[in-house]
């Protein structure tokens, strides 16, 4: 078939996808605006009447803010970790996870450092961090490290997306003249010929490496700006591989939801088969291993060196934080290990529901990284007033947290929306190469 | 330590009602003022100024456990030169009542120039009236700080006037040649001023203060004759050298480590080289992309 008719069939099969919203896609773009809108109003609260109205006190400074940022920006790495891998070894099912994995990583790299954002109580002064930076600080290789990452790999989410570009503006008469303008300016007068291919291969192929050496990078930092510190249940030299590992964890498991959401709601069966469930769910079952080992050498090493503060430490994390604790580190791991480990197991809601259950899981793990840390300080609380010792999340961080939650989705929604889910070109690629497997066959078998 | 606080909080209290109070009272299981020695001491330091402290320490001792003393404080202590009133203070949380005579004070002497000071507690109802007398002569300490051919050398002068206004050399005294440290007073040397002078070479070691200055004290401590007699000037003759060398390019100074510069600057120079290559490509495409539309047109 004649490329060019090849990439109109596919402009066609994808374009109801950008150009159609159905009624429930509309009722559920309007439910996460209600929910950023409550989520703005809370921040407007917050901003004035200061972080009081949170749950946030001067013994326990972080609460479900900075768990929120951690999750989003290891979800962001792991994303960035995975499609570098993805891209670099030219995995053959890469082309219908490839694109969700992008997104995914661009979308939490932004909403990620909002929470952090909201974290501090004078954002009037948030300018001091780069005016007065001190490279001695973990928080500053962190800033750093964000906005060198995030920057790399929204360049890296654009390469991905030029071909799609120029497939979508040379095929989109019928679109909208506005849609058809954004097509023809991303699309920078990509013909698809082979020095423009060759050209665009090489760089993307670069900063497939360079995403991975970036999110390495970032994820040590991140671990460091706790693990750096003397406190008890985060001063670990192993904290930055194991935040690699709980990253990549949940990074797998928002790929298996995504995928699954997408495959139901947008009927995409014949792109995203089971055989990719399959494929990212082993992954997840290596991944979960390797996350659980992490979490008992971690606490382990802390239960048998019987330190004064790690012994109040993991007596908190038993009795005040009992269930969360068994969630998060028994369920969480032991659940999808059990699902994934059965090939009879293995199907595509159940892979699904492992990756839910390793989400959640994760989650609490992050919030019972922090919390309770802070909750037992090695100086003695002086006021013993209850909200001064424990920490409880009010309404407002639980509004803002779902809010980021709400952004992320519409914002998933919404890029869907300018980019078919599936990369045309991977397609075109990938019945390009077939083409060439046969062909240079057929000589074999010939001569 | 919030019982003891607490009990001499009651102590206090109970002294204090002693002192305003008519009618005393007394509970089986509580300390009283009875159970109390009062110690009461007076002393005078003539400064530098040639004002005159006049100061008492007024202190409830426990009769059975020597170490728990209570200060009396709010006790109005009146001091007098023979019977002529010189003013009064009230004591302070420490028991310490203290009054500074003007340099310009004509105080009465008896035939031998001896200065007689009184310090009177009148008493209350629960304290019995205390006082305590001391006699000083009145003597001038004069301080030279010079440098004699290079050295620096302290002189001091010490001789008393009589009412003709003739200056009479101290004949013998113990002096102490101190210097103003940041706590206390460091004593350098003790001597003994003889036919009313001294003379000491100062050492050459001395920091002083961040420009240099001391404070030179010659003082004549609880002499029979004179009481404290203190006489300090200010001089320039410290050695003061900033030895606090700031820490350079540490992990707690304002520079970092020169390594954490070097490996910050290879990785964002590495990573953002990458991204100008990526975009001088992303410009090579475009411009590929224009030739070729220009083209059906030619």
């Amino acid at each position: 078939m004649n490329l060019e008719n090849r990439k109109r069939e596919l402009a066609k099969e994808f374009s109801p996808l950008l150009e159609k919203t159905t009624k429930t896609s509309k009722i559920w773009m309007g439910f996460l605006i209600l929910v950023i809108l409550v989520g703005v109003y809370a921040f407007f609260v917050q901003l004035f009447k200061g972080h009081i109205v949170t749950g946030m006190r001067d013994n326990v400074v972080w609460g479900i803010y900075i768990i929120n940022f951690i999750f989003f920006v290891c979800l962001s790495y792991s994303g960035a970790f995975i499609s570098g891998i993805l891209h670099f070894f030219k995995t053959p099912w890469k082309n219908s996870v490839s694109r969700i994995v992008e997104i995914i990583t661009v979308l939490s790299l932004i909403i990620g450092p909002i929470f952090i954002l909201l974290c501090i109580g004078r954002l009037d002064r948030l300018h001091y961090l780069f005016i007065y930076p001190r490279i001695q600080s973990p928080i500053t290789w962190d800033i750093i490290a964000i906005m060198t990452d995030l920057i790399g790999c929204f360049i890296y989410l654009y390469l991905t997306f030029i071909p799609d570009f120029a497939i979508l503006r040379d095929n989109s008469e019928e679109a909208p003249k506005w849609r058809q303008k954004v097509y023809k300016f991303l699309a920078i007068g990509y013909r698809d010929i082979p020095t423009q291919r060759e050209k665009l291969h090489k760089i993307t192929r670069t900063m497939s490496v360079m995403v991975i050496a970036l999110a390495i990078v970032a994820y040590s930092v991140l671990a460091w700006i706790f693990s750096l510190t003397l406190q008890p249940g985060w001063n670990s030299s192993i904290f930055a591989p194991y935040f690699i590992i709980a990253g990549l964890y949940s990074g797998i498991a928002v790929i298996i939801i995504a995928m699954y959401l997408i495959r139901k709601y947008y009927h995409l069966d014949h792109y995203i088969r089971k055989v990719h469930f399959i494929g990212a769910g082993v992954i997840l079952l290596v991944v979960s291993l390797l996350f659980g080992y992490f979490t008992f050498s971690e606490y382990f090493s802390r239960w048998f060196s019987h330190k004064t503060h790690d012994t109040n430490l993991l007596n908190t994390l038993f009795t005040r934080y009992f269930w969360m604790f068994i969630f998060a580190n028994y369920f969480g791991v032991l659940v999808p290990i059990v699902i994934l480990f059965f090939k009879k197991l293995r199907t595509i809601k159940s892979i699904t529901f492992a990756a839910i259950v390793a989400i959640v899981g994760l989650w609490f793990n992050r919030y019972l990284i922090v919390v309770p840390t802070l909750e037992t300080p090695y100086l003695p609380i002086q006021d013993t007033r209850e909200e001064f010792v424990h920490y409880t999340a009010t309404w407002i961080e639980w509004a803002l947290s779902f809010a980021g939650v709400a952004a992320f989705i519409l914002f998933f929604i919404l890029i869907m929306k300018l980019v078919p889910i599936i990369p045309m070109s991977g397609i075109i690629d990938n019945e390009r190469e077939q083409k060439k497997n046969k062909k240079s066959f057929k000589k074999i078998v010939t001569e | 330590m919030k019982s003891i606080n607490y009990k001499y909080t009651i102590i206090t209290s109970i002294l204090i009602a002693f002192l305003f109070s008519f009618n005393g009272f007394s509970q089986e299981d509580e300390l009283t003022a009875s159970d109390y020695k009062m110690r009461f001491s007076f002393k005078t330091v003539k400064q530098h100024d040639n004002t005159r402290l006049l100061e008492v320490s007024f202190i409830g001792q426990n009769k059975k456990d020597r170490k728990d003393k209570i200060p009396v404080f709010d006790a109005v202590i009146k001091f007098y030169n023979n019977e002529v009133l010189l003013g009064e203070a009230i004591t302070s949380d420490e028991g310490t009542a203290q009054l500074i005579v003007s340099a310009s004070q004509n105080y009465i002497t008896d035939e031998d120039g001896y200065i007689n000071l009184l310090a009177k507690f009148e008493g209350s109802d629960g304290l019995d009236e205390e006082e305590e007398e001391i006699q000083v002569k009145d003597l001038f300490l004069e301080l030279n700080l010079e440098e004699i051919d290079s050295v620096k050398t302290v002189l001091v002068k010490a001789f008393t006037i009589d009412s003709l206004g003739v200056e009479t050399p101290l004949e013998e005294a113990d002096l102490i040649i101190s210097v103003g440290g940041m706590i206390s007073k460091m004593k350098l040397e003790e001597g003994t001023i003889e036919d009313g002078e001294f003379e000491f070479k100062f050492p050459t070691d001395i920091p002083g203060d961040v420009n240099g200055d001391i404070i030179v004290y010659s003082i004549i401590s609880d002499n029979d004759d004179f009481g404290n007699v203190i006489q300090q000037k200010n001089v320039n003759w410290g050695t003061f050298k900033n030895d606090i060398v700031k820490d350079e390019n540490k992990l707690w100074s304002e520079a970092a480590p020169i390594w954490m510069y070097i490996v910050l600057t290879i990785l964002l120079v590495g990573v953002w080289a990458n991204y100008l290559y990526t975009a001088i490509n992303l410009f090579k495409i475009k411009k590929e992309g224009k030739e070729i539309e220009l083209k059906p047109e030619q």
